[in-house]
């Protein structure tokens, strides 16, 4: 039962994160970014290939990487997608994410590379007679640092500030003086270090990691995110850990029919969006007029 | 075309039928259709499957170019089309002794193709109708993640669910198709239903809800409606491109639709242009044709005496690149989402 509970939280602290990361690059840009998939990948992949170099290194080198990646989408692409409809910048990451899964392909091959990234966090620690994985604590904790960390960055400083004001009115902000490249930068910035702490939680889980890696983790969180409600921040988080602790749920609850955990969870969904189309925290920018 | 006093841009799709809007992408989808597949065996096989997909990319057609809604689960029609047929043709013997856990009155129904594809469209805009009745009142994102949710609950169900498929398995022995000329006949038929749902007056009253919904809706347009109307027939073309596809490959699986599908069909849409049927025709036809260019280099190729091999993978790599590219550069396609005009013509 606590095991149970636990293993819902860190489900839903991994999702939210995931979300989280989204959102960020969302909110500024109205991109609902489906190549957050592929940032985490290569932070899975980044860990695994330097992990004989030691943690400490192999884990600043994945988090430097994953987001000069997403730096780079944003320069390569998406920069000049400014003035786009939401729709086509969807697709047009729909289109990034296929392009670096093949691109990982090409480099580390279909199959997926194995490697211990930390062999400790798949232990399990006895309280009496009730055991818990040692991975759903570690994940619980490094959630909620980082989404502290968030917090105090998105409501405590300058640059968080501004993020925030882009959120909620991106040309408003414009015109008082916000750096809106400089925003949208930094915004990627931090999705790709949300993106690489997912990689290294999902990587010590599963223990390998293939082109596909990121895909299903991206799905979830990008409906997190848009149930959530698109363009808050606090919305994408907790849409990102509903979802998490729902399929964690769903999956402890249903026994045997656990393989119809997605009808329900996207049955849900379907229902939520109809219910409140902006999101259970809804943000008037996002809504279309009429 | 009557548009030459705006920019081209603040009118895509057509107003008025003109024979060379219809006839033109027709022509051309049989003039390449029949060349390739007298190529070879192998190219004809590919051409079968490639007509499948011009069905599906005219289904997404209908959808998008006319509404301006993005669907992310067409896919799911497709899928439902494609069991459907597959559950309908294939030989009682073969569903007796594969599919054991499938239910008894679907394992005693055979029949022939062209009834079953006429049933299989059936079904899938019967049920794109019902879910279109839930959908079509989103707009934007939350339609975009809804309708995706909708190919996640499909694949999910279609994918375990003994009871009314194969489950995770390969539905085997679907009857083929005998002739090239069957899959060219129903892609023109397509393209001739969806050239005229796209020009009929609710197609139109569509088009000009997508460009503005407060003035399409005072002219009375029920927004709600007409996406529902337009919903339906695109889930029921969707299913036919399924049905179609059971039938060229012989056998028919849930993961044939997921997300690869959806992919490469939006990604046919978008590169040709969505607001035309020109623009299906040419994204589908140029998508391919990289594809297989680029599926010959990956086999290796001898250019004098250097040899090249690309490595697997990287045909993907390119089709996802032309289509960020072709957004970046034309994103309303290579077409400019415009219907097809004979070049020199005088203008009508």
């Amino acid at each position: 039962m606590i095991q149970t509970i636990l293993d819902a939280l860190s489900y839903g602290g991994l999702y939210g994160l995931a979300a989280l990361g989204i959102g960020l690059v969302f909110g500024v840009m109205r991109l609902v970014n489906f190549a957050h998939g592929e940032l985490i990948a290569i932070g899975a992949y980044l860990l695994i290939v330097t992990i004989d170099l030691g943690l400490p290194i192999s884990i600043s080198i994945a988090v430097t990487g994953t987001a000069i990646l997403a730096l780079l989408m944003e320069f390569s692409v998406f920069k000049r997608l400014r003035v786009a409809e939401p729709s086509v910048l969807l697709i047009a990451s729909f289109g990034v994410s296929v392009f670096l899964q093949r691109l990982y392909e090409v480099i580390f091959g279909a199959l997926p590379l194995s490697g211990q990234i930390a062999p400790w966090m798949t232990g399990v620690i006895e309280f009496g007679d009730t055991t818990i994985t040692r991975g759903s604590l570690v994940t619980i904790g490094l959630a909620l640092v980082l989404l502290g960390g968030m917090w105090f960055f998105i409501e405590k400083t300058t640059l968080g500030l501004q993020i925030r004001a882009a959120s909620s009115d991106f040309q408003t902000a414009r015109l008082l003086g916000v750096r809106s490249n400089r925003v949208i930068g930094a915004a990627f910035v931090f999705s790709g270090v949300l993106a690489a702490a997912v990689a290294f939680v999902l990587v010590t889980q599963r223990g390998s990691v293939d082109p596909l890696f990121g895909v299903n983790i991206t799905i979830l969180a990008l409906v997190g995110t848009v149930i959530g409600g698109l363009g808050s921040l606090q919305g994408a988080a907790l849409g990102g850990f509903a979802v998490g602790t729902t399929i964690s749920l769903l999956n402890s609850f249903l026994g045997n029919y656990r393989i119809y955990t997605y009808t329900w969870l996207f049955i849900l969904v379907i229902i939520v969006l109809l219910v409140r189309p902006g999101g259970l925290i809804s943000n008037k920018a996002v809504k279309e007029r009429v | 075309m009557s548009n030459d006093l705006l920019p081209s841009s603040q009118l895509p799709g057509v107003t008025r039928f003109q024979w060379q809007q219809l006839l033109g992408p027709i022509v051309v989808v049989v003039i390449v259709a029949y060349a390739a597949s007298s190529v070879s065996a192998s190219f004809a096989f590919l051409t079968e499957g490639t007509l499948a997909l011009l069905v599906m990319v005219l289904a997404l057609q209908v959808l998008i170019g006319n509404s301006g809604v993005l669907s992310f689960g067409q896919a799911a029609f497709a899928m439902v089309g494609g069991f459907a047929t597959g559950l309908l043709t294939v030989p009682v013997r073969i569903k007796e002794n594969v599919l054991d856990e499938l239910w008894e009155p679907l394992k005693m129904i055979n029949m022939g193709i062209y009834p079953s594809l006429v049933i299989a469209v059936a079904i899938g805009a019967f049920l794109a109708f019902i879910t279109g009745l839930f959908l079509m009142r989103l707009s934007g994102l939350a339609a975009g993640i809804a309708t995706f949710a909708v190919l996640m609950v499909a694949d999910n169900v279609l994918f375990n669910w003994k009871l009314i498929g194969p489950g995770p398995q390969v539905m085997p022995q679907v009857p083929k198709f005998g002739f090239i000329d069957e899959s060219i006949a129903i892609a023109v038929l397509v393209m001739i239903v969806v050239y005229l749902i796209g020009i009929s007056r609710r197609g139109r009253l569509l088009r000009a809800t997508r460009e503005d919904a407060l003035a399409a809706r005072a002219l009375g347009a029920s927004i709600w409606r007409l996406r529902v109307l337009f919903f339906t027939a695109s889930g029921g073309i969707a299913a036919l491109s399924g049905a179609m596809y059971a039938h060229h490959a012989g056998a028919v699986s849930a993961r044939d639709f997921y997300l690869g599908f959806t992919f490469t069909t939006l990604a046919m849409l978008v590169i040709g242009g969505a607001s035309s049927v020109w623009g299906a025709v040419v994204g589908t036809i140029l998508v391919t044709a990289i594809g297989q260019v680029l599926l010959v280099f990956e086999g290796g190729v001898t250019l004098g005496s250097i040899e090249f091999t690309l490595p697997n993978g990287v045909r993907g790599l390119v089709i996802a690149a032309a289509l960020v590219v072709i957004l970046i550069w034309r994103p309303r396609g290579v077409t400019g989402g415009k219907e097809f005009r004979v070049p020199f013509l005088s203008r009508t």
